[in-house]
């Protein structure tokens, strides 16, 4: 085993949390090493293909899968620098301010320690730092006002547009989406070529993803990444009263140990309480920051309603971006539907591929042989959708455990369990209902719902935020309650899961807990 | 090959083709031209190759010609996190070819005490048809193995992946690829 030299700051994982740390503690002039586990990809490896975009899709470790709802994690967790932002659609909608008090108005679940008005100025921080295009003006039909983003809109297409009419008869306004993308050339960076290959990784950096925002500039600032790293450990003085830096295995698979004054666990929403989980010394038994035994608790996804509609005219479908074209928060209030509770959050229009989870070809996956290719034929012209996201309510059934079977570093594997309750079963029905009208009123020729196994998209929670150690596992900064030199970032920590694509949020709240660690670097740093 | 290597092989060379071994020497090829030169199988045997090749024809027709047994026995031969199969995305877990052999052990058997001993490569297009339509809705009497919807959901992937996921694909169906990079041998 080798003892490196000490760091400053040892951030665990390079995706989209763990890059905001790194970005603004190296330019603080901290010393910052990034341990990500798998490989350091370049522009230049993001091929244009479904099929080859699957390398920086999840390996290592797999995590066990249970409950009714089992967590579908590969098509949606990272592997490699940049993480799941790598090759996410760069929806970036925000949360809204009754996200942040859902106990307080509705006695459900809880609150989060803080409110919108908190993270407002970091949503408009994120904004400026990564390049987002979108009117948000238009969105202040739904939230208090804030700054105007750089860019404005993306182009629409014929398969965002013909959907116009159906949600306007139901009385559904839609916006611009909120896309963490380049309408115009944006810091140097290219406008986006609308060719629909977002989703396996933009090369050209039209794109906002770690590799040519946070983790570059990162980098530029003097932080180390090292790939191929798997951090099994977090370790901590005799007294269990600081983190001193971690354990890992390096791209050779020998043991080393990182010593740091502060320790960032941005590893994804499941690693992070695998990884708390598997650091127990005498004074945390149950593992780090676990006093409460919330740690791996709480896990939250994302459900989706999906209507598909083959319209007679060509709607373009092969033109746009991965992300949606228009937005909408008109079913967001959380009792936006009578037979159950929780926020949704409406999209319309994306560029279609013939292939992968999301391509032409799984719109009907019913349909084999010669009636697939007739399907092929018939929709590669006039198929498009509409998409609403569900509120998952936080329960702490849905969690992480270990198991006993360990991975090839000998750390323990980890098991997802999730189910969804009722309420997100109604909503998720109501929202497909919706969805037909929307279609129906659009003038479709071919209309039908995306049903079959209730899908888990976005994984959160699991080190969830709130005011005390009793009731969560960080405050609001994402700083553990229980050792002041740990950190926790991602969705993990997200109090409740909000309808709206988590990334936003991800880098907002990354910025403000960075910051603070930052401003306090004196009083918190081992 | 040692891992960095490896990596560097693939990044720098196999952008589109995929490695086989003709002779002991690895060269670069679609899974087309796999199938046309009749390259060995690294890990199927050839009964499991029929089978995969012959449930590939039924989901997507055209996937035999395409390569559909050699593109995932080649897949199969490649360290997890390299590999390009979407039951990497389905949560399959590795290695790969447990849930493969899984699957092709269920439907041969399935298929022999439905249809007289015979295995699926062995059924007429018309048998094999009903066959896919009554795994795909878990109908099939005394399955034991990965379950029927999964298997068809995984193999089906593999079928389209190879007939309509290349760049062929897209250009037989009339859809512009417009690729920013463009994986090589327009696969």
């Amino acid at each position: 085993m080798a003892t490196n030299e000490k760091v400053d700051v040892v951030v665990v994982g390079a995706g989209a949390s763990g890059s905001v740390y790194a970005a603004v503690l190296a330019k603080q002039g901290k010393r910052v090493v990034v341990l990500e586990q798998g490989p350091d990809w370049q522009l230049s490896d993001l091929i244009s293909s479904d099929i080859w975009g699957r390398r920086v899709k999840p390996a290592g470790g797999p995590f066990l899968l249970e409950g009714k709802h089992p967590v579908s994690y590969g098509y949606q967790a990272g592997w490699g620098v940049g993480g799941a932002a790598l090759h996410y659609f760069a929806n970036f909608p925000r949360l809204l301010p009754n996200d942040f008090k859902i106990k307080s108005e509705h006695n459900r679940a809880h609150d989060w320690p803080i409110a919108y008005e908190d993270v407002a100025p970091y949503y408009d921080k994120v904004a400026r730092d990564v390049g987002v295009s979108g009117d948000a003006k238009a969105e202040e039909i739904w939230r208090p006002a804030g700054q105007p983003y750089p860019m404005p809109p993306m182009k629409t297409f014929p398969s965002g547009q013909v959907w116009l009419k159906g949600f306007e008869a139901v009385g559904i306004r839609m916006v611009p989406a909120a896309v963490g993308m380049n309408s115009t050339e944006y810091k140097g960076r290219a406008a986006c070529i609308y060719d629909g290959w977002c989703h396996v990784g933009c090369p050209i950096g039209a794109l906002a993803n770690p590799l040519v925002t946070y983790l570059a500039d990162a980098r530029k600032s003097g932080a180390e990444v090292r790939p191929l790293s798997t951090v099994t450990r977090v370790l901590t003085n005799t007294e269990g009263t600081r983190v001193t830096g971690v354990e890992y295995y390096d791209q050779k698979k020998e043991r080393q140990v990182q010593p740091a004054g502060v320790v960032v666990l941005a590893a994804w929403a499941a690693q992070n309480p695998r990884i708390l989980l598997n650091s127990p010394t005498d004074k945390h038994p149950e593992g780090l920051a676990n006093s409460s035994g919330l740690v791996g608790k709480y896990m939250m996804t994302h459900f989706a309603s999906g209507t598909l509609a083959i319209f007679d005219e060509d709607v373009e479908n092969h033109m746009g971006t991965t992300g949606a074209q228009y937005m909408s928060y008109d079913r967001y209030g959380k009792t936006s539907h009578k037979d159950g509770f929780g926020s949704s959050f409406i999209v319309a229009g994306f560029a279609l591929k013939t292939n992968d989870l999301g391509g032409i070809a799984n719109a009907r996956v019913d349909l084999f042989g010669a009636d697939l290719h007739d399907f092929m034929i018939r929709a590669k012209r006039g198929l498009t959708r509409i998409g609403t996201f569900g509120e998952e309510l936080p329960n702490i059934e849905n969690r992480i455990e270990l198991v006993s079977d360990k991975d090839e570093f000998g750390m323990p594997l980890a098991k997802i369990i999730h189910s969804y309750d009722k309420d997100a079963e109604a909503v998720w029905n109501a929202n497909f209902e919706e969805g037909l009208k929307i279609a129906k009123a659009a003038g479709a020729n071919e209309v039908w719902s995306a049903r079959g196994n209730m899908p888990t998209i976005h994984l959160m929670g699991g080190t969830i935020m709130g005011t005390e150690a009793s009731n969560s596992v960080v405050n609001s900064y994402g700083q553990t309650h229980e050792i002041p030199n740990l950190y926790v970032a991602g969705p993990g920590i997200f109090a409740t899961s909000g309808a709206s694509n988590p990334t936003y949020t991800i880098f907002a709240l990354s910025l403000r807990g960075a910051e603070q660690l930052a401003e306090n670097w004196a009083t918190l740093a081992g | 090959m040692n891992l960095i290597e490896r990596r560097d092989f693939l990044r720098g060379t196999a952008t589109g083709a995929f490695a086989f071994t003709i002779g002991g020497v690895e060269v670069l090829l679609s899974p087309r031209e796999a199938r046309a030169q009749n390259v060995p199988f690294r890990l199927l045997k050839a009964d499991e190759a029929q089978t995969i090749e012959a449930l590939g024809e039924t989901l997507v027709p055209g996937a035999g010609a395409a390569g559909v047994a050699h593109f995932v026995d080649q897949q199969l031969s490649v360290p997890p996190e390299e590999a390009l199969l979407e039951a990497r995305i389905l949560n399959v877990r590795p290695p790969y070819a447990n849930f493969y052999r899984a699957a092709v052990r269920v439907i041969d058997n399935a298929s022999q005490t439905i249809n007289g001993g015979r295995k699926f490569a062995q059924l007429n297009p018309s048998e094999q048809h009903d066959f896919v339509d009554a795994m795909r809705q878990n109908k099939i009497q005394g399955w034991r193995g990965p379950g029927g919807p999964f298997v068809y959901l995984v193999l089906r992937s593999d079928a389209v992946d190879v007939v309509y996921g290349t760049m062929e694909g897209y250009e037989a169906l009339g859809i512009p690829y417009m690729p920013h990079i463009a994986p090589e041998k327009r696969w």
